[in-house]
């Protein structure tokens, strides 16, 4: 499975001036945001929108087609599962789950980590060897491995998923925040602040955090998209949401073996997973070209 | 320029993918070997002392049983090291007469001091087969008077020496090399076995395969059909149908539901009827079953609230028949004359399911934590667990499915961590010996963890067995102690698995029997 | 630079002791091996004699010295499940995930490059674009259902293709495409804005001027410069491939170490389990250094932070 996006393992930040990026932004990604903004309509809206039970099983049903097939019908549009329950209902339902768990993941990942690397590029010295030391052996431990060994441990779940994902993602944030924050403490306007009399706290917040954020912006964009697809990877060897909560992830590791004999098992999740990780790849490529096209890297 | 660049790495892509499919399909063709696909291997060991079920399938080919089995599973002369066996009036000691001329791969002869060995072995401190225990029990000494001649003495009367050694059971009949082992000691001997089977280890990687080559003109089946015998460790099914179509492997086990594909392709798909029985049982508390189950009315509903035909033809794609009675391993039944009768079968009523929760005052139902995992042979399993959930639930229980891995179910179940849960397990089908020693673990209370009925009239029963030499007498008391268990609904018995194997077109006939944890690939590469 | 290098490692090593005692805790965790080891039959007695047998039964700190002790030679114990030396299990399997991570490389690079290349070269265009999209495309689809849609269509209807094996060289393309597959976003996407940096470059400028043909600009003088950044991250992502590849390798059933700790965790193997990552965090570690080293001594323009 993709371990890492590119930009795993990030060494350094290319030394330039923070000034006012060249103006390289291209159209804004209307599609993308726009199909980001369905799919968040979806799962907020999904117990207002009469549809049927996900999680109500009727065996006789189960491998129905979807309503444009032969066998098909309108009662279950997109068909059913090995369980009969309703496709287009688990769809909906698992935009829930699924957007859930990339976003709540890399919010975590990204506060955590942008604070480790806030503070090691402030300090710099011990303090920044100490804390790049430990974010390299977090890096290096992989993350399934990780998540294997919690849902064996302590049964699979959402919080697994979420714990196992963020206790390793951090490092890949605090590395770059500390990339750039190296390069702003550099600059004037930080030596000044000191001058002016400002403590450790004051700068990281007011000054050295606020020119970071769009670099925070543009890996958090990215890598939700990540954090859903390696969802549906653990869920594929086990670790992953468990049954029978609809996420996209477990429902195409359930229909996998119906690849042929009843795609549509497998197929709705993937596209659903598809568009929502495309439109955050590409909206994510947009933001970095306009705020820090330096940041080639990610 | 550019346009030529492209043109460039396009075709130089497409020949890098071709030129390999082409020699690909020369080399599917050409094949002397037999190569079987399995889901899994259990502990893939190569070593008999060091157990594990599956490990039958490819061991048996490299070592032999001094007490054959046919393909039924009843103990033979014709496929083990013992040509005959007799057992002194006491049934305390018998005497095993050994086929001359046997040899292991090394050229050591089979003798009778390689036959104490291997049981001594088989069945010591090291082993973790899985009737290791019982024998160590029982076995009080071995004797080899002649190189041709052993003699088992055992502390108490017993018949069940010949089967426990037998090819119907586990590994612990495998006969060894007793000098090679000495010489080259343990870890060496599981790295690089030496048997006296039809075929003899050639390497093994682990996750991968394990290869075997013929040995020529064995008693067992004259000269192999098949040069080389591979086993082929391939957990995703996808891949192994794959594999199969392909010609890549000549046998593959198939899970139900993929079955109707591979026929619609013509491929022929031979069953093991009844293989298994998917069973149910709640884990026991300290004291026994903690209430609700405790109520015998909740242990029927329960089981009334199960549709098992809808289970076996959707989850299990119809390659299954209901089962009527928990742990009712149907192998044994016709040698201990059980018959199953229809009033034995549970119908599928969630109507009284209701009113016996009713009367037993749980009109409002109650939770429950329910199991969900996978096993070997049991592909179906988390969704299986989740299609009964589905029916407790229309009767009013609360379900919570409780998705683990089985080595993690296992703990709670022996350790008894969480009474009254359920859990569930696909039991391979056996003769009567082994459904007497599963009745012994599962259905024992003084066998402590693995216990799952806890009732004094079935203990007293199984302690009889255990004493008797009178097969009449066996034979009344297992009958007693199913109908016993299905009485009082001490499980649910859900159904019986046939489980697929799928073979190339080519392959020719093959009768796959009724030996627990073996394919019998003896017929196939048979060359008699 | 040797100064540079040797604290690194120190640093490194320490990283991995910290690892090390990380990935004790968590594998005894997973709970107990015997349980599996051991049939139904197995009494209290047996239990305690296994655990004996097994080293099971000493307090932890002995348990995590002796593991450590004999991890600095090499030795990461006996598998519990197969009795085997792990380190055994190691150099059987390690070479089958470098191997195949090498194979994933090369494939990723040869789609990567041109891609790259053509799309900062054709920058803004339908190309560009499309490049764009089939590189994110590589990054938006799970890797367990692109394998699986390979090995049913590629490999079993077609037949063009083996689904598994070791068939030589024809094993490793389904796999090691489903491998590198999303390696090609990244590589591609690097690249091409390396391109697009150094096409904008004075060096570029002066070359055109002096009329040197487009082709040799694009494709030679500038392509050079491009691959510095490219070629430290291709390090970077070898590792990866090596220590994630446990997807691809349980669809393939290609018996690499991803699946061995995955078989190492399914029963509670502690050896294994410790051994594995600890020799991932060791690959990744290594590569990590190198590629540091790497890009200090081509591009000493850079500068990074010690």
């Amino acid at each position: 499975m993709p371990g890492d996006t590119p930009g795993g393992g990030l060494v350094l930040a290319e030394v330039a001036a923070p000034t006012a990026p060249a103006s390289r932004s291209r159209n804004v990604p209307y599609v993308s945001l726009g199909i980001i903004t369905v799919f968040v309509l979806l799962a907020v809206l999904a117990p207002l929108l009469g549809l049927a039970d996900p999680f109500n099983q009727s065996l006789r049903n189960r491998f129905k087609p979807p309503v444009w097939e032969e066998g098909g019908s309108w009662t279950h549009p997109l068909g059913t599962d090995r369980l009969g329950r309703d496709m287009l209902s688990r769809i909906v339902w698992g935009s829930r789950v699924s957007l859930a768990a990339g976003v709540l993941t890399v919010l975590v990942a990204s506060a955590f980590g942008a604070a480790v690397g806030l503070v090691a590029g402030y300090y710099g010295g011990q303090v920044d060897t100490a804390l790049m030391r430990m974010t390299d052996a977090t890096m290096s431990f992989p993350v399934i491995l990780l998540a294997l060994i919690l849902a064996v441990t302590v049964g699979p779940s959402f919080t697994n998923v979420v714990v196992a994902i963020a206790v390793i993602l951090w490092a890949r944030y605090a590395r770059v925040i500390r990339g750039q924050v190296l390069t702003l403490m550099h600059l004037d306007f930080i030596a000044q602040a000191r001058l002016a009399g400002a403590g450790a706290w004051r700068i990281i917040t007011r000054h050295l955090f606020p020119n970071t954020l769009n670099t925070l912006v543009v890996l958090v964009t990215l890598q939700i998209g990540y954090v859903i697809i390696v969802e549906a990877s653990l869920s594929f060897l086990g670790a992953g949401i468990p049954p029978p909560t609809p996420a996209w992830g477990s429902m195409i590791a359930e229909g996998r073996e119906f690849v042929t004999s009843a795609w549509w098992v497998s197929m709705f999740p993937g596209l659903a997973i598809l568009l929502v990780v495309l439109a955050f790849n590409l909206l994510g490529d947009w933001l970095r070209d306009t705020f820090d096209p330096k940041l080639r890297q990610l | 320029m550019r346009r030529l660049s492209r043109g460039v790495a396009v075709s130089l892509l497409a020949l890098v993918l071709a030129v390999p499919a082409i020699a690909g399909q020369a080399w599917a063709q050409a094949k002397p070997d037999l190569t079987i696909a399995l889901s899994s291997f259990s502990t893939e060991t190569l070593d008999p002392a060091l157990g594990g079920h599956l490990v039958k399938y490819y061991l048996s080919m490299m070592f032999d049983y001094l007490v054959g089995t046919t393909l039924d599973g009843q103990p033979s002369k014709d496929g083990g090291i013992a040509t005959r066996w007799e057992n002194s009036p006491d049934y305390k000691r018998w005497t095993f007469y050994l086929r001359k001329g046997v040899k292991f791969h090394n050229g050591d002869d089979v003798t009778s001091e390689d036959v104490k060995f291997s049981i001594m072995r088989n069945i010591g401190p090291r082993s973790t087969t899985g009737y290791a225990g019982p024998l160590r029990t029982l076995i009080q000494t071995i004797e080899t008077p002649a190189p041709d001649r052993v003699v088992i003495v055992t502390k108490d009367p017993t018949l069940i020496i010949p089967t426990y050694l037998s090819r119907s059971l586990s590994t612990e009949g495998m006969v060894l090399p007793k000098k090679y082992i000495e010489q080259v000691g343990d870890d060496v001997f599981a790295r690089k076995p030496v048997g006296s089977g039809p075929y003899k280890f050639v390497e093994q990687v682990t996750g991968s395969h394990i290869k075997l080559t013929a040995v020529d003109n064995h008693w067992r089946i004259g000269t192999p059909k098949y040069k080389n015998m591979i086993f082929r460790l391939v957990p995703e099914e996808t891949t192994r149908l794959a594999l199969l179509r392909r010609g890549d492997v000549d046998v593959a086990d198939v899970s139900r539901e993929r079955v109707k594909e591979l026929e619609k392709e013509s491929f022929p798909v031979h069953f093991r009827r009844e293989e298994s029985i998917l069973t149910m049982w709640w884990i026991l508390g300290p004291d026994g079953l903690p209430a609700p189950m405790k109520d015998k009315r909740v242990r029927e509903a329960m089981n009334l609230a199960i549709d098992r035909a809808e289970v076996a033809q959707s989850v299990f794609a119809g390659k299954a028949d209901p089962a009527a009675v928990p742990l009712g391993l149907s192998w044994s039944f016709k040698d201990i004359g059980f018959k199953v009768t229809p009033e034995m079968a549970y119908p599928y009523d969630p109507a009284r399911a209701k009113k016996l929760l009713a009367d037993a005052g749980f009109a409002a139902g109650f939770p429950l934590d329910v199991y969900a995992y996978q096993l070997p042979g049991l592909p179906e399993g988390k969704t299986f667990a989740e299609a009964v959930s589905g029916y407790w639930e229309k009767v009013g229980i609360k379900i919570k499915l409780v998705p683990v891995d089985y080595p993690a179910f296992r703990k709670n179940w022996v350790d008894r961590k969480t009474p009254g849960s359920v859990g569930y397990f696909n039991i391979a089908n056996r003769d009567w010996i082994g459904t007497y020693a599963l009745l012994e673990k599962m259905a024992y209370t003084p066998a402590k963890a693995n216990d799952t009925v806890n009732d004094p009239e079935v203990d007293g029963m199984i302690a009889q067995v255990m004493r008797q030499t009178d097969k009449e007498k066996i034979n009344t008391l297992m009958r007693n102690i199913y109908t016993r268990i299905r009485s009082e609904h001490s499980g649910m018995p859900i159904v019986y698995l046939h489980s697929a194997y799928a073979t190339g077109k080519k392959l020719g006939k093959w009768n796959t029997g009724s030996v627990m944890y073996d394919l019998f690939f003896d017929e196939l590469a048979s060359g008699k | 630079m040797i100064r540079f290098v040797l604290s690194r490692l120190l640093q490194s090593l320490v990283a991995l002791a910290i690892l090390s005692v990380v990935v004790f805790i968590l594998a005894r965790a997973t709970g107990d091996p015997l349980q599996l080891i051991l049939p139904m039959s197995a009494t209290p007695e047996d239990y305690a004699e296994a655990r004996r047998y097994l080293g099971l039964d000493r307090p932890y700190l002995a348990q995590y010295l002796s593991f450590v002790g004999h991890a600095v030679t090499g030795d990461f114990g006996m598998s519990l499940r197969a009795r085997r030396p792990v380190s055994e299990l190691i150099r059987e399997r390690l070479p089958n995930s470098l191997s195949l991570a090498a194979f994933a490389m090369s494939v990723s690079l040869a789609i990567a490059f041109p891609l790259g290349v053509l799309a900062a070269v054709k920058k803004g265009t339908g190309v560009d674009r499309a490049a764009q999209v089939i590189a994110v495309l590589g990054q938006s689809l799970p890797t367990f259902w692109v394998a699986i849609v390979l090995v049913e269509f590629v490999a079993g209807r077609l037949q063009w293709l083996p689904a598994a094996g070791n068939e030589g060289f024809s094993s490793y393309i389904l796999p090691g495409f489903t491998l590198g597959w999303f390696v090609v976003a990244g590589m591609m996407r690097l690249l091409r804005s390396a391109m697009l940096e150094v096409l904008d470059s004075e060096y570029v400028k002066l070359a055109r001027v002096k009329g040197v043909v487009e082709g040799k600009v694009v494709w030679v003088h500038a392509l050079k410069n491009a691959l510095i950044p490219v070629i430290t991250f291709a390090g970077i992502y070898f590792a990866i491939l090596v220590t994630t590849a446990i997807v691809v390798e349980t669809v393939f059933a290609w018996p690499g170490i991803g699946r061995l700790a995955y078989e190492g965790i399914s029963s509670r193997d502690f050896p294994v389990i410790q051994a594995v990552v600890l020799t991932t965090a060791a690959i990744v570690a290594v590569v990590n250094l190198g590629v540091d080293c790497l890009y200090a001594v081509i591009d000493p323009r850079i500068r990074y932070a010690r």
